[in-house]
């Protein structure tokens, strides 16, 4: 790398000095984002900066030396898409995955840098679980309101039509007591429910509050 | 409706204040039609509908009832050969037993079912578990070559569910505009 980095400073237009160095190496291993500097040829490893070797829980020795395939590119030997494919990987999202076998959600960007004739392939990734866990987060909060609003407002406004309704019966006197009781009880019973739905629905919500979201919401929000 | 083609699925949609209207307005047609209707009711205990259909010159011998709620209303279930009685609506497997059980023991003549409504039955259970069970129902008629009208309040459903009704019914119909 620091070899690397000498390049990258002698090829930039200031004079190269050993203060350059430092600033660039200073840059590279203080950058909140996960870097890998990777030879485009035969796809190993050439350096990694400490928030990509932290992303992937791996030391900087497990690193060097391997093919990119086995630590952050999904794409199988032969089949790099970049070099083989000659496509573009720019702010794309994609996942990887751990030392512990974690599949961690990341925004990459790959950008190919040429120096003295070689080809480098400059990885670099930000993760972004916070927000992806926000953006679930923001799913869940809605299917809670959607289904308070399906299993509570809709009915409610079906009740009150029913109590009406049962107004008119009382009125008619086709229906004896029994009957007028069975339906108030009823409605009764059914509103006593739809409270304890709305306890159940905000004790979940706030139970489940940045930790995770119930499958059965999950399956709501993606229609399964 | 069901003049039209034999064993079609409906969604039929209606503004909450309509819903009476629209149960009636089906239970009328489906009649016209000749055809024999299993009430699935989570709406009305029975001996409260049988009262209501009267007024409506609609004799107790002309409609089979799945009622969910008497028992739930602390009522006493009369027994009769057209009813079955569920404890309670969010006792899905019963409610699904006994509509199989009278589908079988009803008249070979055409028959359908009317479930009143889907609106109600999301009151004891989750929309996600009654979209599963509205589809248990579905199967089984489309496998039975029976057709079934499901009553929906307008809006009453997530869009969502209301996507994957659409796609288990042969047709969504607006009370309003098409249902009189």
């Amino acid at each position: 790398m620091a070899s690397l980095i000498k390049c990258l400073i002698s090829d930039s237009p200031k004079p190269a000095d050993s203060s350059g160095e430092d600033i660039f190496r200073s840059i590279f291993e203080q950058i909140q984002t996960g870097i890998f500097i990777v030879d485009a040829k035969d796809h190993i490893i050439l350096d990694a900066n400490p928030n990509a070797m932290s992303l992937l829980g791996r030391a900087k020795g497990d690193l060097l030396g391997n093919s990119c395939h086995e630590f952050i590119c999904p794409a199988k030997c032969g089949e790099c898409p970049i070099s083989d494919f000659h496509r573009e990987v720019r702010n794309t999202e994609q996942i990887v995955i751990n030392s512990n076998g974690e599949k961690i959600p990341v925004i990459k960007t790959v950008a190919r840098v040429k120096i003295h004739d070689k080809d480098y392939l400059v990885e670099s990734f930000v993760d972004i679980r916070d927000q992806k866990k926000s953006e679930e987060r923001k799913v869940a909060l809605i299917a809670f309101m959607n289904e308070a609003v399906m299993r509570v407002r809709k009915p409610l406004e079906l009740t009150r039509q029913s109590l009406q309704v049962l107004a008119d019966q009382a009125k008619s006197g086709d229906y004896d007591a029994e009957d007028i009781r069975m339906e108030l009880q009823l409605h009764a019973n059914n509103i006593a429910q739809m409270v304890k739905t709305l306890e159940d629905l905000s004790e979940q919500a706030v139970k489940e509050q940045g930790i995770k979201i119930p499958e059965h919401f999950t399956n709501f929000c993606i229609g399964k | 409706m069901l003049e039209e083609e034999d064993s079609q699925l409906y969604l039929m949609l209606s503004e909450p204040g309509r819903v009476h209207d629209m149960t009636m307005a089906v239970l009328k047609k489906t009649l016209a039609a000749g055809c024999i209707p299993l009430i699935i009711t989570v709406n009305q205990p029975y001996k409260v509908m049988v009262k209501t259909n009267a007024r409506e010159d609609i004799g107790q011998e002309k409609f089979y009832v799945v009622d969910a709620v008497t028992q739930y209303s602390g009522g006493t279930p009369t027994p009769g050969p057209q009813v079955r009685y569920v404890t309670n609506p969010s006792n899905l497997t019963d409610l699904g037993i006994a509509i199989t059980e009278f589908l079988k023991q009803m008249p070979d003549a055409k028959k359908c079912i009317i479930f009143d409504s889907v609106s109600m039955l999301l009151i004891h259970i989750p929309t996600a578990t009654a979209s599963k069970f509205l589809h248990f129902v579905v199967n089984k008629l489309k496998l039975s070559d029976i057709s079934g009208i499901f009553l929906c309040v307008e809006k009453g459903l997530d869009p969502v569910i209301l996507s994957q009704m659409s796609a288990f019914v042969d047709k969504v119909v607006d009370f309003e505009s098409e249902g009189k």
